[in-house]
């Protein structure tokens, strides 16, 4: 299986990559490439058909025009995902005119077991990001009305959280004795404990 | 002559003989065996099986169970996925014992021993099993169950007298007093084993402990939660043939008030919560059994403590043990059997240093589970080369160090797996990079005996599975995470594997054609669910919201009851009639 889609490097991760070690470089680029499908995943769809479509009404190059002309006629539009009725999917031919142009780049978005690739220049592709971020923040606040903390410290856990290692669960019964050790120790215990 | 002309597996083998000789043949192989032989073998098997184990819940129903095997005395049945002890489960996705109850209630009247794990109890499965069998009915284990509370416990105390075991380690009860405790205090005095370990039960009161031990004069095991040890004194004097002890909590300030508690003579088997080990010395020697999971020993304790047991045969801690902790062990417990070293939360950790020196020291080790945090090819190889009677190797690589000191394992792993020719389970948990493609291969082609696995962060892509697929001709459990699989290689594999029921991958390659390619393995009798990705948001001790990702999860398994219907929202079924 050959990964046919092109990661957008939004968190400059490849610079920092050169001195690390190929494990390393694998996790992160791993890890990015997950925190991008997390994040985009989060996203509400209206709001991202909204971006998407107002990124693309305005495009910067006539090659970018060309390939939304040819990319908007779709030869079966059975095919388009009910989600994206309006919206282009980039056919062959289509990429291949942006490899004219380096303002643009394909942006790949997983979305919901769909995939779906569009031509965006650089500035746009952050700003949908960006839109992606607070969508989360948005989200997490509508699910649990509990939760009272303000948005951007939750969105700060949550990018936190999508950043975290490989996740090795421990378990139930212990995880639960360490934390209230944890708590015991913290209410000045006499003894001294060697872990 | 016409008498001749009788079925040649008739001929001289009444059934009467079959029946002598049937009862020594209790091993579930053999009885698949028999019963597989002819119509007639079949159905004595069926009247004659005394031991069923339902590996999976959903994979048949009660009451097919009643209708073959309606004699059968000793049943287990187990639950949710082995993830959900590391709560990756939702609580409410299954594993209802309801089924199985009404069935034991309603027919299986020779049933004496019950066991559930992992499953989802209610009070009134409780009291329909203890007023249908309670006069008959031996021994109950709720194994790391939900779903009930301290009422359900107080229809088994009351109505079953003729208990000889009740466990109820690691489930999660609601605790509303202590009454089902004390009901079996004044009503059960053949009580060998009791245990309710790693629960949260504490509004049990230690006189009723007492009147347990005094009243139970065969009592030899008993697992408690937290109850103060300085008022057990008074249990440990009455519980004079006592085994096994584990738990009990050290909160007195007075430390030498502890030094006045004698255990019982015959203490073999212990695990205690606390630092105080100086007053075990005295018998350590007598131990086999060492539960140092809750203890608050460090490196140097765990030395001093090991030293002074030389017929240690099983040995759970944590990492703190250190590596040399397993060098006091292979020096000093020649006899260890089983060792397991569960993740701690110091900085003292287990590496390749101490395995090599574990394996080389204790030659009759069979079970081994560690947390690393580092490990090389020569290590593994080691245990190969030494370990010669392990059946059970798990090893889990934790994520401290950016680098481990020797990568690709594929070598290493290669060499334990042909030394370790009884290698019945395996478990390996690693990172991206440390077992490659061709490592996932040595997998497949030199476990020919292994029958569970679980492997985390293998392999590096599809090639790795295929390979894999390719071998592995025992396995019939698998379990998998952090793959970079994707879904049409997991159904590839699943229809390669020859003897795999039982399929469950958390963390993969989800494809563009949503569902199409695991559809692939789609087969009449098996049944796939999918656990889409969840956010779960918890609170954690300081009150503050911590947000979980959990990776979609995909559980696969033979069933002969069709799909479930019990689903819970977080779960799906792909059915592919639909």
């Amino acid at each position: 299986m050959s990964k046919d889609s092109v990661e957008l490097d939004f968190f400059g991760m490849e610079k920092k990559n050169s001195s690390k070690s190929q494990i390393q470089k694998f996790l992160d680029r791993r890890r990015s490439f997950r925190d991008l499908q997390g994040a985009i995943s989060k996203m509400n769809p209206e709001l991202i058909k909204s971006v998407i479509t107002s990124g693309l009404a305005n495009p910067p190059s006539q090659d970018q025009i060309e390939s939304n002309k040819a990319a908007s006629l779709p030869s079966s539009p059975k095919e388009t995902q009910s989600l994206f009725p309006a919206l282009p999917i980039l056919t062959p031919a289509a990429r291949a005119a942006s490899e004219n142009g380096p303002e643009t780049a394909p942006l790949t978005i997983f979305f919901n077991g769909t995939v779906s690739v569009f031509n965006v220049p650089r500035d746009k592709a952050e700003n949908i990001l960006k839109l992606a971020v607070e969508g989360i923040s948005k989200n997490v606040e509508s699910m649990d009305s509990k939760v009272a903390t303000p948005s951007s410290d939750q969105q700060q856990q949550i990018l936190e959280t999508l950043d975290g290692d490989l996740p090795i669960a421990r378990r139930k019964s212990l995880q639960r004795f360490l934390e209230k050790r944890k708590e015991r120790l913290t209410c000045a215990s006499p003894y001294s404990y060697g872990c | 002559m016409e008498e001749r002309r009788t079925a040649p597996f008739n001929t001289g083998m009444p059934d009467a003989v079959l029946k002598c000789v049937l009862p020594y043949l209790d091993g579930p192989r053999d009885r698949a065996s028999i019963s597989l032989v002819c119509r007639r073998w079949y159905e004595l098997d069926s009247a004659s099986r005394k031991h069923i184990t339902i590996a999976f819940c959903y994979t048949t129903t009660a009451d097919r169970l009643g209708r073959r095997f309606p004699a059968v005395e000793s049943l287990k049945v187990k639950g949710k996925p082995r993830a959900a002890m590391y709560d990756l489960i939702p609580d409410d996705w299954g594993g209802y014992v309801r089924p199985w109850v009404q069935e034991v209630a309603a027919n299986l009247d020779r049933l004496r021993w019950l066991h559930f794990r992992r499953m989802i109890v209610r009070d009134s499965d409780l009291e329909v099993l203890a007023r249908s069998r309670g006069g008959v009915l031996r021994a109950l284990k709720l194994d790391k169950c939900s779903g009930f509370s301290t009422d359900g416990l107080f229809h088994i105390g009351s109505m079953c007298r003729e208990l000889r075991t009740l466990c109820l380690e690691e489930s999660s009860i609601v605790e509303l007093d202590g009454q089902w405790l004390h009901e079996i205090a004044m009503n059960n005095s053949i009580l060998e084993t009791l245990n309710f370990y790693r629960t949260d039960l504490v509004q049990v009161s230690f006189e009723d402990l007492e009147r347990i031990a005094r009243n139970c004069c065969n009592l030899t095991s008993v697992k408690i939660s937290n109850c103060e040890i300085l008022d057990l004194v008074g249990f440990f004097r009455a519980a004079a043939v006592l085994e096994e002890f584990c738990g009990g909590s050290f909160n007195n300030e007075q430390s030498d008030r502890y030094n006045a508690v004698t255990f019982p003579p015959k203490l073999c088997r212990l695990g205690l919560g606390s630092h105080r080990m100086p007053s075990v010395f005295p018998f350590a020697s007598l131990l086999n059994k060492l539960d140092l999971l809750y203890a608050l020993l460090d490196t140097e304790d765990h030395c001093l403590l090991i030293q002074r047991c030389p017929n240690l045969e099983i040995l759970e801690t944590r990492t703190v043990i250190g590596d040399r902790g397993l060098e006091v062990l292979a020096q000093s417990c020649k006899k260890l059997k089983r060792l397991r070293i569960e993740r701690g939360s110091g900085n003292v950790s287990v590496s390749h240093r101490g395995l090599t020196v574990l394996a080389q020291g204790c030659l009759a080790l069979e079970y081994l589970a560690v947390y690393v945090s580092d490990i090389t090819n020569a290590s593994l190889e080691s245990i190969g080369t030494y370990s010669k009677n392990l059946c059970d190797f798990r090893l889990a690589l934790l994520d401290r160090e950016e680098t481990i000191t020797d990568f690709p394992l594929d070598n290493g792993v290669r060499a334990l797996l042909r030394g370790c020719e009884k290698l019945r389970r395996l478990a390996l948990y690693l990172r991206p990079g440390v077992l490659t493609d061709v490592g996932l291969g040595y997998i497949g082609r030199y476990s020919p005996n292994v029958r569970w696995m679980f492997l985390g962060y293998v392999g590096s892509s599809d090639t790795g599975l295929f390979e894999f697929s390719k071998g592995c001709p025992s396995l019939q459990k698998l379990e998998m995470m952090g793959c970079c699989f994707s879904e049409r290689a997991l159904a590839h594999a699943a229809l390669q594997l020859p003897s795999l029921r039982y399929l469950w991958v958390q963390g993969y390659q989800t494809s563009s054609q949503s569902s199409d390619d695991l559809l692939a393995m789609a087969r009449p009798c098996r049944n796939i669910e999918l656990i889409p990705a969840r956010r779960v948001i918890t609170t954690d001790q300081v009150e503050e919201a911590v947000v979980l990702e959990h990776p979609a999860q995909i559980l696969a398994y033979c069933s002969l009851a069709g799909p479930r219907t019990d689903f819970p929202e977080t779960v799906i079924s792909l059915d592919p009639v639909l």
